[in-house]
């Protein structure tokens, strides 16, 4: 049985909720591994892996220095240069603070990646959401891959005409620059000619619009949205009520 | 009565001083097929997406003048007091299909069906009526058996149909084809032909728009021929063909005479160590390029996991394109290659340069293999023009553009300019050395794709389609660059549909097919 599009961003959205407000690492830890694993079953592990390693490469870092070295409310100091101090407490919070993102962005990319976007947008579509809304939403979706294939595209071509371009940094920010000219311009174009062919394609046009693809949405796939749904909201409230007196100042 | 009816007194994009269109008229009656000819830059897209409401009024520029559908008759006079032209509206009474058919597809829908539906989706029509159109329209155009196909993974020819079924399905009362043609094959062009037949049976009016007088064309019975943005001469076929105004509007003609013979250098004759002209080729020419039992495949299955399936090093997969492929070109040959869509003549010439390596056999470039050997380093010996010219752009003028990377290659800044200087006079730039390459028709931009290979003087220079949205000017450029790189002691290989133009231009004229080359 294959997922309804709404039903796994439910589930991925719900799973970040409740992970967030659980707030225990072991627990994040182990449903980053679970996005992960899930992501090569799907055979989309290198993707998401890296598209996870660009957005969390950077958090990670400025978590450890942030609050592994400046932590105001650690104690027990593990090491100390100047006013940097290295705290267990702070250590366990940003292993806290970093594990807890990782399974939030692990889990959303996992959904991005394996979702089928015709799919979503049909679902959307279904719950009378503007349809500009749905092509941005399929476009942004399909974009990183079709730029990805133009690129590839724009660096055979000019290979061809001699580019060489070598492993230092300098000359793969040269290489850079002479493939982003052609990317840009062809990107502008077509949004132009697309522009138009929408219009004329009717896409603009006010009042009711019909679907010709046709998804199952089948009763158990929406008991197990409510279920996750209730579940992320009973998390979240019990949350708030058990750090409501820590939270209040005394 | 007439379809539909336009006079342009002139038409205005905001932004540019001049006018692209002046004293154009048009009117089409349903059931006929009326051609407005032309070479690149003449106005015939701007006047075909003017009658067909992509571009509009106001919108994006100004136009005197009147367009009108049936009874009803708009008149503009550039101001703002003007009609506006809903396109969504409009486009369900005049379709347009794009040079670049790909450009009218939704690009969200995964099948070819739901994108025939996507214009009937956003009109509201019930989906049972939508399956009977699908199904209709698809059985009209040849597409019932591709229904389920992803529209980006179909062939040049399929596109083509389901643009034009995708501007029909709303059963317009015009049809605007912009060069319906280029770039298909004799197969794909006969299928576009017949579905053309059926839509003027039908009683649809159909509006060409081309830069060549080929068998779609002739079918015409009113042909209106524009040069420089204005008409310069109309009429029945017959009665236009009679003077010099279709070859100086640079429009082509089709069949045996595309476009003029040039006299071709004798192979070999300029080979290193031969320099008498008209010899034969002298048994000891280093070929400039060799081809020894290539073969290639895509790895057409994936696995489960979506990696690319591997076969067993040394074996080929099943779905091999390539099957021990040989070729020798000698200095001073112009050897053309030609084959249906989809037999892999691009695969086969992005061996030349080892953007593709081959899985069997070994690519020699003047005597010496290319095996390990980075492209951006073989591209000194051998020149390759990709089919989108665009991509291969990147400077900021003209000039730039065809001196990029030329120093190293000509020894010093003066040689490199004149190397620069020479190979755009030979395509015919000169005057735009200064100009933006983005800003140039993309006929121009193929020519001067086609200089920043000339310039650098490989060895071997390769070709990918080169004819495809060239004017008559255009082609008598890339014919007479081509012969001189061959005089020079370059070998030419060139990969195209035309047959006629390879048997003008080219010593040889080798068909792959069936994964192997023969001589034809």
């Amino acid at each position: 049985m294959s997922l309804h599009p709404l039903t796994a961003l439910t589930a991925a959205c719900c799973a970040a909720v409740v992970t967030t407000a659980a707030g225990s690492w072991p627990l994040s830890v182990a449903v980053a591994l679970a996005a992960a694993l899930l992501a090569a079953r799907a055979g989309v592990a290198a993707r998401v892996l890296t598209a996870a390693g660009v957005i969390l490469g950077p958090l990670f870092l400025s978590l450890l220095v942030l609050h592994g070295l400046f932590f105001p409310e650690g104690h027990t100091v593990l090491a100390q240069w100047g006013p940097a101090r290295i705290t267990a407490e702070g250590l366990d919070f940003a292993l806290e603070l970093g594990s807890r993102t990782a399974a939030s962005v692990l889990l959303l990319l996992l959904f991005s990646f394996t979702v089928s976007v015709p799919d979503l947008v049909t679902a959307l579509a279904a719950r009378r959401v503007p349809p500009q809304f749905s092509f941005v939403l399929a476009s942004t979706l399909t974009l990183v891959p079709a730029m990805a294939g133009r690129l590839e595209k724009i660096r055979r071509a000019q290979e061809a005409r001699g580019l060489v371009v070598e492993r230092g940094l300098l000359s793969r920010l040269a290489a850079a620059r002479l493939q982003a000219v052609p990317l840009v311009l062809g990107l502008v174009e077509d949004a132009g000619a697309r522009a138009q062919a929408l219009d004329a394609r009717g896409f603009g046009t006010p009042g009711p619009r019909t679907s010709y693809r046709q998804l199952q949405d089948p009763p158990a796939q929406r008991i197990l949205r409510a279920a996750a749904l209730l579940l992320a909201a009973a998390a979240v409230v019990l949350r708030l009520v058990t750090a409501w007196p820590a939270a209040v100042p005394a | 009565m007439s379809a539909a009816a336009a006079r342009i007194d002139s038409f205005s994009f905001h932004g540019d001083a001049g006018a692209a269109l002046r004293n154009v008229q048009l009117s089409v009656r349903p059931g006929t097929l009326t051609a407005v000819l032309g070479g690149s830059g003449s106005g015939k897209t701007t006047l075909g997406k003017l009658l067909a409401g992509w571009l509009r009024a106001g919108h994006s520029g100004v136009l005197h003048g009147s367009l009108a559908l049936g009874a009803e008759v708009l008149e503009f006079r550039g101001g703002s007091g003007d009609p506006r032209i809903n396109p969504a509206a409009w486009s369900g009474r005049v379709g347009y299909v794009p040079q670049d058919a790909g450009a009218i597809l939704s690009s969200v829908r995964s099948t070819v069906a739901e994108e025939l539906a996507f214009g009937l989706e956003n009109r509201g029509v019930a989906r049972p009526e939508m399956i009977r159109q699908v199904a209709r329209i698809a059985e009209q155009t040849g597409l019932s058996a591709l229904l389920d196909r992803d529209p980006a993974q179909l062939s040049g020819g399929e596109l083509r149909r389901l643009a034009v079924a995708c501007a029909v399905i709303v059963e317009p009362q015009v049809l605007v084809l912009d060069e319906p043609l280029a770039s298909l094959d004799a197969e794909g062009a006969g299928e576009l032909r017949a579905l053309v037949d059926g839509l003027l049976d039908a009683g649809t009016a159909v509006v060409l728009l081309s830069q060549a007088a080929d068998a779609l064309a002739r079918n015409a019975g009113h042909w209106i021929i524009l040069d420089g943005g204005t008409a310069v001469a109309e009429g029945p076929p017959a009665d236009v063909e009679k003077g010099a105004v279709l070859r100086d509007a640079g429009v082509l003609a089709e069949g045996p005479d595309t476009g003029t013979p040039v006299r071709l250098p004798t192979a070999a004759a300029v080979a290193p160590g031969s320099v008498v002209p008209g010899s034969v080729a002298p048994a000891a020419a280093v070929p400039v390029l060799e081809l020894r039992g290539i073969g290639f495949g895509y790895a057409a299955a994936k696995t489960p996991t979506g990696r690319p399936a591997k076969g067993p090093a040394g074996s080929l997969p099943a779905s091999d394109l390539l099957r021990g492929v040989d070729l020798t070109v000698l200095p001073g040959e112009i050897v053309a290659i030609t084959g249906t869509n989809g037999t892999g003549k691009s695969t086969l010439l992005r061996h030349f340069n080892g953007l593709l390596r081959p899985q069997a056999g070994e690519v020699l470039v003047e005597g010496r293999s290319i095996a390990g050997i980075r492209t951006g380093r073989i591209a000194a010996s051998v020149g390759l023009l990709f089919q989108q010219p665009r991509d291969q752009l990147f400077e900021r003028t003209v000039l730039r553009e065809v001196g990029f990377g030329l120093r190293r290659l000509a020894g010093s800044p003066e040689a490199a300019a004149g190397r620069a200087q020479e190979a755009l006079a030979a395509v015919g730039l000169s005057d735009a050395a200064q100009a933006h390459p983005a800003e140039l028709a993309s006929s121009r931009q193929r020519l001067l794709a086609l200089a920043t290979v000339l310039a650098r003087r490989p060895a071997v220079i390769a070709l990918d389609e080169p004819t495809v949205g060239l004017d008559r000017h255009g082609i008598e450029r890339l014919q007479h660059a081509t012969a001189a790189a061959a005089a020079r002691g370059a070998g030419v290989v060139l990969v195209t549909h035309d047959l006629a133009y390879a048997r003008t231009n080219a010593h040889r004229v080798l068909a792959l097919d069936g994964g192997s080359l023969r001589e034809l």
